[in-house]
């Protein structure tokens, strides 16, 4: 019960703040923006290109895994993990949106970002993991008009990350459950 | 602060609801009976007060006002101010179910339907009727009684209800909180068997049991997790056995070393410097190899010790596991007396429901799935197994009707027999169905034998009854019931029916749903596991043993003809091909269909732990999901009933479903006669929505002329009465007509006597549907049935 009492607490003092913050900035509009809004991304690289997921969505990242492969899924599921004993499906990001990457589609050693929401879990085969940055908040542009209609789907946005313009993945189309029901 | 959010109770209230009204509900059917039993009086009472007070706690006033009226009327039976009726039971039963409805809305954003008010009114009507309309009710009901209704539950049922909560009592006592879905809402959350009014013991002894109701959830955590142990036990049962190899192999080198150091020994010419050097160095690797020996070898002892410890506690903890999950059947059972009661009232026939071994214990997944499949099984029995009264008098039964349903665990599975004392099903009308509905041909029926023909009520779409009557014909065939078993729950459904006498269905399911007995096999690189529920034998056949007929691949076991099929193409990955000229081939009995699936070996059959494919995979095409072998290898498992229609698929659909639906490409064309402007518009948006092509006729002679001149449609909608010509009149002018008899013709009337319906069956109509019950969603499920 304390605990319970503690978190409602915090949270509505942390409420109070963010609106306290809201008003502050509604007041004036010109204010500098504040150096807390600001969320981490984890960079990959996929071909030559690099994109971006929100850290938020990852769960955890893996170098080594075995993968089985499983009948009758769409191109792009190259099988699944057993991780602990959760079965986990594998993407191959690059295949569902056409980009180019590493090719070897077979290679084991390419690693893998697990990303999670409240309805499905699964592993996205990437060329390379990068770094975990900080972007404004308000920073992630709309994707750009020239995109492919293919990536359009899961892309969410774009992002300046070191003067580099950066593809930011979007999880909830990518995690989509996948219904196959039979022909 | 945070403000007290009534909402956020309601769960609660709903959880405890459901135990209330599961209760009440037993109570009125046992009160139907024993209407002066004082001690279930008082129990209902209590509960309708607790209903009362936390409804009205959470803020749910309709609920408590109606739980309130029911209060009333229970303490003036009680306190004999008013006598309890049978026709008390239907007001009852209409009180509870609309609390069910309202405590399944609560909280959520759905518009309230119900006529609240009025069933308040009709509650307040029954308790204020009280003293000086009592007499004349006790009058009325007794005449009621007799002419209008008959009564699932009588005198011997309500016997048995009790005897059931008493027998029921050991397995209750080990489960008092035991969670299933009910019947009543589609939350988890129900009654415990002492709760039952009848046995006031029971209620303060599960008071005293020392029970924790858990998340079903976190009992599945821990099960997985228990696996895991599993999984890993084996793992280590494997280290073990590579740690003996080890010592044996220390065992060699120490014999090969005792060699070498002899051999040393025995060289005289050298230089003496060296020989004490070599003496040192040979003495020390002496000891250090025979210390290093030691150590192995006490060690690899110490791990099989400890490993066949464990041994022992990880299977222990395997089976406790597992025995979390497990409840008596009762917990679905209880429901159906009520359900029974219902389901007789709606197709006015008396029928006895009888259950047996309600305290077989089943897996509480395998008990949520079969709820369903029983229920219609039970309905399908009560719809067409059971006849009328009257007939029933004349083939010399008696007039009231027997259900049974029984369960019993046969080894590692459960079998549960639901068998009536009905007309059973007659081949001859199977068979002439099924030829009308282009399953099979004249030829193919005449070599058919009559169990053959009994099965066929299990294909695709088809339907044992002449026509489709709402109640048993909205929601499922008896072929989505078998598919469900056997790809849900990996179980087997059967029937055995004698002409006249009844028939039975047979359900057999596994203990749990958590492991199968599976066949391990492989394609290509890759192992599968194939359920062994479902294979009748594996074979590896001489390639001349396998015959081409009509340019497919066939084997002949025990004078019948099987289909062979490569399992590679289905699941289109790559064979190797058998080795070593004979065939490996798993033959596969499903739904009345025989197969046989070529692989490329077969490895062995073992038991398998199921695991889904995960949340991303929701589905998969022919495949039911994963295991993963002791070295923590994951194989796919098959999902057999996919693998049988896509080789049907392949093969051109021959011999399932209907033929003509598969050479069809385009929009399925349907004719509406109707003469009402409206009904026609609306049927024909209807239609025309869910992408068919309409044609549409004022009466009965202009579709018929339509259809004369040419016009070809999938299925024929019409009204009943309509000048000129009437539907019925239609419907008989098309079942007569060689060129269109095969067209099905659905009847959406307002006629709803059973006699109208009787006219509608002999004119040969596929389905009827009364314009009370008419909605989109019926009228398509039935159209798609019959054309599907």
């Amino acid at each position: 019960m304390s605990d319970e009492r503690h978190e409602t607490v915090d949270l509505s003092s942390v409420a109070e703040e963010i609106l306290r913050r809201r008003a502050e900035s509604l007041a004036a509009e010109t204010v500098e923006e504040s150096a807390d809004d600001r969320m981490p991304l984890l960079l990959f690289r996929l071909g030559e290109e690099w994109y971006a997921v929100k850290v938020a969505d990852v769960r955890e990242i893996y170098q080594e895994y075995a993968v089985t492969s499983i009948p009758c899924v769409p191109p792009y599921i190259r099988g699944v993990v057993n991780i602990r004993g959760e079965i986990i499906s594998v993407t191959e990001v690059a295949t569902l949106m056409g980009l180019d990457s590493d090719g070897d589609s077979d290679a084991e050693e390419a690693p893998a970002i697990v990303i999670q929401n409240e309805e499905a879990t699964t592993a996205m085969v990437v060329d390379e993991i990068g770094d975990i940055v900080e972007v404004p908040t308000d920073g992630v542009e709309p994707p750009l008009s020239i995109i492919d209609k293919a990536q359009a789907d899961y892309i969410a946005g774009s992002v300046y990350v070191d003067g580099r313009l950066i593809g930011l993945f979007n999880t909830t189309t990518i995690l989509k459950p996948i219904d196959a029901t039979s022909a | 602060m945070v403000e007290f959010d009534r909402s956020a109770f309601i769960g609660k209230f709903q959880e405890e609801a459901q135990d209330l009204l599961q209760r009440l509900n037993e109570g009125v059917i046992t009160l139907e009976a024993e209407p002066a039993n004082r001690e279930l009086i008082d129990h209902m009472l209590r509960d309708a007060h607790t209903l009362k007070g936390s409804s009205r706690m959470v803020g749910l006033l309709e609920i408590s006002d109606v739980a309130h009226r029911l209060e009333d009327i229970m303490v003036k039976v009680r306190d004999g101010e008013m006598a309890y009726t049978p026709e008390m039971s239907d007001s009852f039963f209409e009180a509870l179910d609309a609390i069910v409805y309202l405590a399944e809305v609560a909280g959520t954003d759905v518009e309230i339907t119900l006529d609240v008010e009025g069933l308040q009114a009709r509650l307040t009507a029954i308790a204020e009727g009280g003293e000086m309309a009592a007499a004349e009710d006790v009058a009325s009901a007794e005449g009621a009684e007799e002419a209008a209704t008959p009564e699932v539950t009588d005198e011997d049922h309500s016997e048995e209800l009790r005897e059931d909560a008493e027998t029921g009592g050991p397995g209750a006592e080990e489960e008092p909180g035991a969670v299933r879905p009910a019947m009543v809402g589609g939350r988890e959350a129900r009654a415990d068997e002492q709760g039952r009014p009848t046995s006031a013991d029971g209620v303060m002894k599960a008071k005293a049991q020392p029970t924790i109701r858990i998340k079903t959830g976190q009992v599945d955590e821990l099960l997985n997790l228990i696996s895991e142990v599993v999984i890993a036990q084996i793992k280590s049962e494997q280290q073990a056995v590579d740690l003996r190899q080890a010592v044996t192999d220390q065992a060699d080198i120490w014999q090969a070393w005792l060699r070498v150091k002899s051999a040393v020994v025995s060289i005289t010419n050298i230089d003496d410097a060296i020989a004490t050097h070599l003496a040192d160095e040979m003495a020390h690797l002496d000891s250090a190899l025979s210390d290093a020996r030691r150590d192995l070898s006490a060690l690899s002892k110490g791990f099989a010790d400890d490993m066949s410890r464990t041994s022992v506690v990880v299977n222990d903890l395997q089976e406790q596991g597992m025995r979390l999950r497990m409840l008596p059947v009762s917990t679905v059972f209880n429901t159906f007396p009520r359900a029974m009661r219902d389901l007789a009232r709606s197709f006015k026939k008396d029928v006895e429901l009888i259950l047996e071994g309600g305290d077989t214990e089943l897996d509480k997944k395998v008990l949520e799935e079969i709820n369903d499949p029983l229920v219609h099984i039970m309905r399908n029995a009560v719809d067409h197994g059971i006849e009328p009264a009257d007939v029933r008098r004349e083939s010399g039964k008696p007039e009231k009707g027997t259900i049974r349903m029984v369960a019993r665990q046969e080894g590692d599975h459960i079998v549960i027999e639901i068998s009536d004392d009905g007309g059973g099903i007659d081949p001859e009308q199977v068979k002439a169905s099924a030829i009308r509905k282009g399953y099979i041909s004249q030829s193919e029926a005449d070599s058919m034998s009559d169990r053959e023909a009994t099965y066929l009520i299990f294909e695709k779409g088809f339907s044992t009854a002449a026509i489709i009557t709402e109640i048993s014909g909205r929601g499922v065939g008896m072929d989505v019931v078998r598919e469900f078993i056997v790809e849900k729950l990996k179980g087997s459904l059967d029937v055995d029916s004698r002409l006249g006498q009844g028939t039975t269905f047979r359900l057999t399911i596994p203990l749990t749903l958590a492991i199968i007995r599976a066949l391990m096999l492989r394609v290509g690189d890759q192992l599968y596991a194939l359920p062994t529920a479902s294979i009748d034998e594996t074979l590896r056949a001489e390639p001349s043993d396998v015959i081409k007929v009509e340019g497919r691949e066939v084997i002949r076991r025990q004078r019948r003809t099987i289909p062979l099929v490569r399992l590679a193409g289905i699941l289109g990955v790559s064979s190797e091909g058998s080795h070593g000229g004979k065939i490996p081939i798993a033959n596969v009995g499903f739904s009345g269909h025989r197969m046989g699936f070529i692989v490329d070996a077969l490895v062995g059959e073992q038991q398998i732990v199921i695991k889904t494919l995960g949340t991303h995979l929701r589905k998969v095409d022919n495949v039911a999901g994963v295991t993963i072998l002791g070295a923590g290898e994951v194989v796919p498992i098959l999902n057999i009933p996919d693998l049988m229609a896509n080789a049907r698929n392949r093969a051109g659909r021959k011999g399932s479903g209907p033929k003509k639906s598969a050479e069809r490409t385009g929009p399925m064309k349907i004719l509406i006669c109707e003469d009402s402007f409206t009904t026609r518009e609306l049927e024909r948006s209807i239609f025309e929505a869910a992408g068919y092509d309409v044609e549409v006729a004022m009466d009965g002679a202009q579709g018929f002329a339509k259809l004369k001149e040419g016009l070809v449609v999938d299925a024929v909608v019409t009204d009943v009465q309509m000048p000129n010509m009437t539907g019925f009149e239609l419907t008989k002018a098309i079942k007569t007509d060689a060129s269109l008899k095969n067209t099905p013709v659905i009847i959406v009337t307002s006629l709803e006597r059973d006699e109208e319906k009787a006219e509608g069956i002999q004119a040969g109509a596929d389905a009827y549907i009364t314009k009370s019950v008419f909605n989109q969603d019926t009228l398509l499920d039935t159209v798609e049935r019959l054309i599907g």
